[in-house]
């Protein structure tokens, strides 16, 4: 199965022929479904691909301050919730969209608020500990138990029934191993079950683990830091592990965290996935995803956040004890700004820097590559009476419902924490990563498809297991992340590139801070990222 | 127009020779009049494959394995009686009409036949597929018979064009019709009916225009006039044909049947038994009704001293432990929370069903709110000295959180110093880890508890847990609990209340987990417990 059995639906046209008869037709009738769909803002990011062209070399009007965050993702936003909570009040945040949260942002429809993105955030780890500290400030912690570890309030742990599977024409519970592993595979299952073990309980001679959250914190050990220059798809190769279940729920792995097959992913972020975090552990969300954490995170800020302002060149401090200017053009009132900095925290990922930063040559961002994401919110009807539903919205749904027979991750239920006896009209958030074709082809396809074709292909590969599902949808709203997740390919994690050694020195004054400095993109390392950071400008 | 047909196809089955009457006017009506006989018999005909297939699927659910099987059997079906049609050799026309009727009677009678077959018959799915494998026979016969008798109309490709491309225009018709006009404006019951007439207007149509082509004519005819006058007195009273489809569903007859958004209500009466059916499940008999309601709100009410003011109940729109409750010369306001209004609606302003509650819902002290239980008590900064927790059994998801350790923890927030407790948990008997584990769930939070049971038997052995803030004796009820029973009970004897507090081993506690939102495991207790016991 590859991405061109998708393409047909995506790109629209019968141009490729299909190579999968489950799937349903393509010419799916969006009759009486509305939608749209929704950022972020390509034209204003592609604005800088040009050089800022048209746009002021020194902006007339100059503000002063001792910090400028740019980018008001996890990474920004935590990196302004340190420095407010530790007093320095002498900073704003940047941010090109109109409203902060990047990958975690969240809409809402009549129904429920909805995830645009990340959706949940797994019970951190005690090395997780910035993620501990908002979550206690959140009011999340209800307690601790014997071992002084935080208990967290079960409203907002995902309820029961968390996972399900459509496989073979029908639902089963549980997304796992376990659960897709025929008896033929216990061997296979067993040998993976006792490496995750042995690499789980692995400590160094400092006592670090094999792979911890913050990635930072994970053991330097030269055998397993040479994991990273396989793939996952190698690795299992050379273990001759070759069920199809279990390569299945590894690839699905590894597209649902990183947007990446098993062929791309290095072992050694495949290993942590499985690794990093407790055994068992629950995961946290809410009907807007991580768009309550954003959400905390904005409110502590306060009104130090413009938002829909590009920022369109920086340029480092220099030797002289000059400061960082950064000009910005705010798209609303198309003034344009010049600040003038101590510290800029750069939040932005970094495939964006040689458009931004003057002197930032491309090699130094050439290995960063990015997965493109299509995420669907979809607005089911609840009119019918919940006695009769058989469905998706019917009492026993899961959270987080997975199709074996698609390159989607299936969908997640808005309303599943909801605390309502019946279950009623929700909003289903559906992600597709792009992950079979490279990256640039992929982002040039999502952009130049039509709400239509999307929506299409949306609802036909969702009809496998909801074929009434089409009757039921009222609104389709889609968001297409041209770079939703930094890919970790193998080489790239322990490469040089994401070291980046000596950058900040070449840059004075330009704290970097973003989850692609870790090579993984998660809420942990986001919020990490940014942590250090406002901790050096604290510290200096 | 009275047709004089030169051929006498009808009457001595001799082909005539070919081409030989094409042109003729007579011969232009009796073709023009089966073709659009075609169109009809398509249409009703896959009208009945889906009604088949959406009765299956609302029967049966799995809409995707219903429509597929009934599909597949049905176009099996066609297949065989399209065979089966070499084996008409004389009469063609007669057959044709004979088998209309058939088709009519037997496509018409689909809903009907299907809606008693579930409510009566255990070998529902042996019906199902006898019923659309007849269906299929006969309308599979149909249209080759129409070709041959067809055969001496037209020239051959001129008939194989016209005949099929009406029969797929008939399906298209059909297959739009159904779901945007037939189900949602005329229902199952009557799209059923009328296509059945369809059927036969074609039938008696045929009789009368072509009358001399019949052997037999007058009793074909009277057979089509028959059936026709059958079907159209079913179309007539197809509404209560389904009113009495549902009311086999029940084994009682049904007095009463509504929708809300949220269930459907169905309360049936036999002789002075009166019943009530939520969603196909049986809330309460009015025979035993009292030994339920007296178990769950008495020991409750007495087991303290202090008199109970002010009273919560959740769930139980019934009104039968507000009645319980207003018993009590103490009580000074009941709050009654219940997401359903047609619950409340019906046994509060419905004459004949609130006198069963004693007209407690009209109660002045009673405070009626239609609000989800959980979300409700979210919101609440009241306390009060007393909650009555009379969900529906924790038989989904849905309704597990109802039962969950957030519950019970908010619900201790609801409660002033020295407030009672009682809960409904089902049966300890038949789901004893369900039982065990809302017990282990209320402990969980905090709450002392005292486990009971009473019998029930409508139900059978019923559970109940007191609990409250500090340790109950159960000795309170050996003594001066008893005393404080209010008069006219007919369960609760004074001297029976110590022994509901005792559990025979088959009952006894068992270790079980707590029932958390993130796990739920009541949910999977229940159902596993009832997997076990059926429901009787």
């Amino acid at each position: 199965m590859t991405w061109m059995s998708l393409a047909p639906w995506v790109m629209g046209a019968g141009a490729c022929g299909r190579s999968r008869s489950e799937l349903p037709d393509h010419s799916v009738s969006l009759e009486g479904i509305e939608g749209e769909i929704v950022g972020p803002s390509m034209e204003a990011g592609h604005l800088l691909r040009s050089g800022g062209a048209g746009l002021p070399a020194s902006p007339p009007e100059v503000q002063e301050l001792d910090t400028l965050i740019v980018g008001g993702g996890i990474a920004g936003l935590t990196a302004g919730w340190r420095l407010n909570g530790e007093g320095h009040g002498d900073f704003k945040l940047l941010e090109l969209e109109n409203e902060v949260g990047g990958k975690s942002r969240s809409g809402r429809s009549s129904i429920s608020p909805y995830p645009w993105g990340a959706h949940y955030l797994p019970v951190p780890s005690r090395e997780s500990a910035i993620v501990r500290k908002i979550l206690e400030e959140m009011g999340l912690v209800i307690g601790r138990d014997a071992d002084g570890e935080p208990i967290y309030d079960p409203r907002h742990l995902c309820h029961a029934p968390q996972e399900r599977l459509f496989v073979g024409n029908r639902w089963q519970p549980g997304v796992s191993l376990r659960s897709v592993a025929e008896p033929e595979d216990a061997a296979e299952l067993a040998a993976f079950e006792s490496r995750l073990r042995e690499l789980r309980d692995f400590r160094d001679e400092q006592g670090r683990r094999a792979f911890a959250l913050p990635m930072e914190l994970s053991s330097r050990d030269p055998g397993l830091l040479a994991l990273d220059r396989i793939s996952m798809a190698e690795y299992l190769d050379a273990e001759g592990w070759t069920s199809p279940r279990i390569r299945w729920y590894l690839d699905y792995c590894c597209r649902d965290d990183y947007g990446c097959s098993l062929d791309e992913t290095s072992a050694w972020a495949g290993w942590h996935y499985f690794c990093a975090r407790p055994e068992d552990s629950e995961v946290l969300t809410w009907p807007e995803g991580n768009g309550r954490l954003v959400d905390f995170l904005r409110r502590a800020l306060g009104n130090r956040i413009e938002t829909s302002t590009l920022v369109y060149r920086v340029r480092s401090a220099g030797d002289g004890g000059e400061r960082v200017s950064v000009d910005t053009l705010n798209l609303k009132t198309q003034v344009t700004t010049r600040f003038r900095c101590r510290r800029l925290i750069y939040a932005l990922p970094r495939f964006t820097a040689p458009y931004v930063i003057e002197g930032f040559d491309r090699s130094l961002s050439r290995s960063f590559t990015y997965a493109p994401w299509l995420v669907a919110n979809l607005t089911v009807d609840g009119r019918r009476r919940p006695s009769q539903n058989q469905g998706y919205f019917s009492s026993q749904t899961a959270w987080d419902n997975v199709l074996y027979d698609s390159r989607s991750l299936g969908y997640v239920v808005a309303t599943h924490q909801n605390l309502s006896a019946y279950p009623g009209a929700t909003v289903l958030t559906y992600y597709l990563p792009f992950v079979d074709l490279d990256p640039v082809s992929a982002r040039t396809r999502l952009q130049q498809a039509s709400w239509s074709e999307l929506a299409a292909s949306v609802l036909g590969d969702l009809a496998q297991a909801h074929p009434d599902l089409v009757k039921r949808v009222d609104r389709i709203d889609l968001m297409r992340w041209g770079h939703a997740m930094i890919r970790p390919v193998p080489g790239f994690i322990w490469g040089s590139d994401r070291r980046h050694d000596g950058l900040e020195e070449k840059f004075p004054g330009i704290l970097f801070a973003h989850s692609d400095m870790s090579g993984l993109s998660l809420f942990e390392e986001a919020s990490y990222r940014g942590a250090v950071a406002a901790d050096r400008v604290l510290s200096c | 127009m009275e047709a004089n047909p030169t051929d006498p196809v009808g009457r001595s089955g001799t082909p005539s020779p070919a081409g030989g009457q094409v042109a003729t006017p007579e011969n232009g009506v009796f073709a023009r009049a089966l073709l659009i006989s075609v169109f009809v018999i398509a249409t009703c005909g896959l009208i009945y494959e889906l009604l088949a297939g959406t009765i299956a699927s609302y029967l049966l659910g799995d809409s995707v394995t219903q429509f597929s099987t009934i599909i597949g059997v049905y176009l099996f079906a066609m297949g065989v009686g399209s065979w089966l049609s070499r084996f008409v050799l004389r009469e063609l026309v007669t057959m044709f009409v004979r088998i209309e009727i058939l088709v009519g009677l037997v496509g018409g009678l689909t809903s009907p036949v299907l809606f008693l077959a579930f409510a009566e018959v255990s070998a529902f799915r042996v019906i199902l597929y006898g019923w659309v494998t007849l269906t299929g026979i006969l309308v599979g016969l149909e249209i080759p018979l129409l070709m041959r008798i067809l055969e001496h109309e037209l020239p051959f490709a001129d008939l194989v064009s016209r005949v099929l491309s009406l029969d797929y225009l008939g399906a298209l018709a059909a297959s739009l019709l159904f779901p945007l006009w037939l189900v949602p404006r005329l229902g199952l019951m009557r799209s059923s009916f009328l296509f059945g007439v369809l059927n036969l207007l074609v039938a008696v149509a045929t009789c009368h225009l072509f009358a001399d082509r019949l052997a037999a004519r007058r009793r074909v005819t009277a057979q089509a006039w028959g059936a026709l006058v059958l079907l159209l007195l079913g179309l007539m009273s197809s509404e209560r044909l389904m009113s009495f489809a549902e009311q086999r569903l029940y084994d009682q007859p049904v007095i009463y049947a509504d929708s809300s958004p949220y269930q459907r209500l169905v309360i049936t009466r036999k002789l002075d038994e009166v019943r009530l059916f939520l969603d196909g499940n049986l809330q309460f008999s009015s025979r035993d009704e009292y030994r339920y309601h007296e178990a769950l709100v008495h020991p409750a009410m007495t087991y303290f001293e202090q008199p109970r003011t002010n009273v919560l109940v959740l769930g139980g729109g019934d009104g039968f432990a507000v009645r319980e409750i207003l018993r009590y010369p103490s009580v000074e306001r009941v709050v009654l929370v219940d997401l359903d209004p047609l619950m409340v609606k019906v046994f509060r302003d419905h004459d004949e069903l609130s006198g069963l509650n004693g007209f407690a819902l009209r109660d002045p002290r009673v405070e009626v709110v239609h609000q989800d239980a959980f979300i409700w008590l979210d919101r609440l900064d009241e306390q009060f000295d007393l909650v009555i927790v009379d969900f529906p059994d924790p038989r989904n998801f849905s309704l597990g959180k109802l039962y969950s350790t957030t519950f019970y923890q908010r619900l201790t927030a609801a409660l002033r110093p020295g407030a009672v407790v009682a809960v409904q948990s089902t049966s300890p008997l038949h789901t004893r880890e369900a039982f065990w584990c809302v017990n282990k769930t209320l402990k969980t939070v905090g709450f002392h508890t005292l486990p009971y049971h009473a019998t029930v038997p409508s139900f059978g052995k019923w559970g109940f847990i007191l609990a409250a803030a500090q340790p109950l004796d159960v000795a309170v009820f050996q003594a001066e609990a008893a005393g404080r029973l209010p008069q006219g009970l007919k369960y609760l004897a004074p001297g029976l209340l110590p022994g509901l507090f005792l559990f025979p081993p088959d009952m006894g506690p068992v270790d079980v987990d707590e029932n958390r939102l993130n796990n739920q495991a009541v949910v999977e207790y229940h159902e596993r417990g009832w997997k076990a016991t059926p429901p009787t």
